[in-house]
């Protein structure tokens, strides 16, 4: 065995890493822990459900429903229904808010603040895995169940609807990440962040059904805007027919995900997790 | 402050940290020289706060603390000369012995072929290069214990900060990782060794902080609070394939006061007068004993500490 090299002259002052380098250093090691946890495995089942049902339709229930329920039209279903309403900001809430807190309750962030990087580049490491993960659940169940639904009955509205698909993907990206951002705010912030944020999910976010103002305090009223899909349940929202305009939505998504980002970051540099263990 | 007055690698200058109503470090000025002390304290006596504050990990409530020049907290660039062993047992239990360390070393700065080398280099060292491609998940306690080592050691560190290094390990590692400490002291390394077992801090020196209820009570050679120490009796508790064999071995020598085998017939507990006698028998049987974890529960020390301390 060799001796370590302990004779080794004291090492100059050297600075700590730049942001990228250690966010790179940090994403590697979150989404290798990210990719292969039993979180991932639930999350892909419940994103994935959609290409079962796409599945079910097109060999089980396409013969016998009329010919006015187009496949697309289930697409834009699940789409606005099951992904931007509830799977999406489902699946953000519980990866995010566990992106720092998981660490602090397995005393493994000590790793992370024993390394000379900056605290930016562990949050931003942690956060990019994060959407990296999600996405790779995400993105392929939505063209395999897109393809599955819209060639059901022939591939005629396949071309016409192709670019829906580009914009819901932009669009799935997009909640992702703002709700993402605020669960990771939630996360650092909150001791306990789960219910409050599933309170924030399926409470708070149902005033965006309301009439007036009132969707505007929330972020599902934006993201909806962005997809052209109307699913035919809206309740209310139907009734008033609340529809932001699009430059608004992305103006309003864009400051709320720098705020949320910014404020993430604000308390995480200054809190002592150690503390907390 | 003048330079000459910040020269020393660790420094507390009236530091103090509270938890809430608690004060877990009470105006604390210390300075750790190069060489190897030993942080020496009952459970809760603020150990663990005195090596976290130094090591970065929280921010003291009142007063300065600062390693290699800077302010211990809010400093990462400081962690290229500090490498910290942290009491926890925690790890990302997927990662492989080598994944783990060469993840840590890329975050230190290293390319990938240096990471991979120093690494290895440092897996070797605490003798866990065999096992560097098994998940952590299924290492046994010492071992994780040594990877813990190996992480910190691997970037070649000034200041070494280790909370309990020897917690778990087999008597063959303890001692491998004994004269690895004093080799890095010797070497002019900076080592600073938490630790409630006055018999293992002996064993890599003779310098010591002596702590208790968040106050440094006093600074020096660890012989005069072993002499004080010899009058109290010695508890030692051992994993072992083989208990049996042990208790063979020791049963009829002077100094062991009692043996007592644990529930699962794995465990034996040992209480003697004379710890290095008992020590220096377990190294010539531990191997064919198969022992795998040994500890010292605190309550000898806490008993000098209660005679240290007038109420």
């Amino acid at each position: 065995m060799t001796p370590p090299p302990v004779a080794l002259a004291a090492s100059e002052s050297k600075p700590q890493l730049g942001f990228w380098r250690g966010l790179r250093g940090v994403y590697d090691i979150a989404l290798e822990g990210m990719v292969w946890s039993r979180r991932s495995l639930l999350m892909a089942v419940m994103l994935s459900l959609p290409v079962v049902f796409a599945l079910l339709y097109r060999y089980a229930l396409v013969a016998r429903l009329p010919a006015k329920i187009r496949g697309f039209d289930l697409y834009g279903v699940v789409i606005a229904l099951f992904y931007i309403r509830n799977a999406l900001p489902l699946a953000a809430l519980f990866y995010a808010v566990s992106l720092i807190a998981d660490e602090v309750e397995d005393k493994t962030i000590t790793y992370f603040f024993t390394r000379p990087i900056s605290r930016a580049s562990i949050l931003f490491g942690k956060f990019a895995a994060y959407v990296v993960t999600t996405l790779t659940l995400t993105l392929p169940a939505t063209v395999v169940t897109f393809f599955l639904l819209t060639t059901a009955r022939g591939t005629a509205e396949i071309s016409a609807a192709a670019p829906h698909l580009f914009r819901d993907m932009a669009v799935i990206a997009l909640t992702l990440i703002v709700y993402g951002a605020l669960f990771m705010l939630f996360g650092v912030a909150l001791r306990r962040p789960v219910i409050p944020g599933l309170l924030f999910l399926f409470v708070w976010e149902l005033l965006a059904l309301l009439p007036g103002y009132l969707p505007r305090f929330t972020l599902t009223a934006y993201l909806r805007s962005l997809v052209p899909h109307r699913p035919p349940d809206e309740g209310l929202a139907e009734v008033f027919g609340q529809t932001l305009p699009l430059g608004l939505s992305l103006g309003t998504l864009g400051i709320l995900l720098a705020v949320f980002l910014g404020l993430a970051y604000g308390i995480f540099s200054r809190r002592d997790y150690v503390l907390e263990q | 402050m003048s330079g000459a007055a910040l020269a020393a690698p660790i420094e507390f200058e009236r530091a103090s940290r509270w938890y809430g109503p608690v004060i877990a470090l009470n105006d604390v000025t210390a300075r750790i020289e190069p060489g190897v002390i030993g942080l020496l304290g009952p459970n809760g006596a603020g150990k663990s706060t005195f090596l976290k504050l130094a090591a970065g990990q929280l921010r003291p409530s009142q007063g300065e603390v600062r390693v290699l020049g800077r302010p211990g907290w809010g400093s990462p660039e400081i962690f290229h000369r500090v490498g910290l062993c942290p009491e926890a047992d925690a790890f990302w239990d997927g990662f492989t012995g080598i994944q783990f360390l060469t993840s840590l070393l890329r975050l230190t700065g290293f390319d990938d072929a240096e990471c991979r080398r120093r690494a290895e280099a440092a897996l070797d060292l605490v003798d866990l290069l065999p096992a560097k491609d098994r998940k952590i998940g299924g290492y046994s306690k010492g071992m994780r214990q040594r990877v813990k080592l190996a992480q910190a050691l691997a970037h070649e560190p000034e200041v070494l900060l280790l909370d309990e290094p020897l917690t778990g390990m087999d008597p063959v590692n303890r001692r491998r990782v004994t004269d690895l400490v004093k080799r890095l002291g010797k070497a002019g390394r900076t080592v600073l060794v938490s630790s409630h077992i006055l018999y293992e801090v002996e064993s890599m020196t003779r310098r010591v902080l002596l702590i208790n209820n968040g106050r440094i009570l006093a600074e020096g050679d660890v012989r005069e609070i072993r002499d004080l120490m010899d009058e109290h009796p010695h508890t030692v508790s051992l994993r072992a394939k083989d208990p049996r064999a042990i208790a063979r071995a020791v049963v009829g020598q002077p100094h062991v006061i009692s043996l007592a085998f644990g529930d699962e017939g794995e465990w034996l507990t040992v209480q003697t007068a004379k710890p290095d006698e008992f020590y220096g028998a377990l190294l010539e049987i531990a191997d064919s004993a198969g022992v795998r974890e040994m500890y010292s529960p605190d309550e000898d020390l806490q008993s000098v500490f209660k005679y240290l301390v007038p109420k």
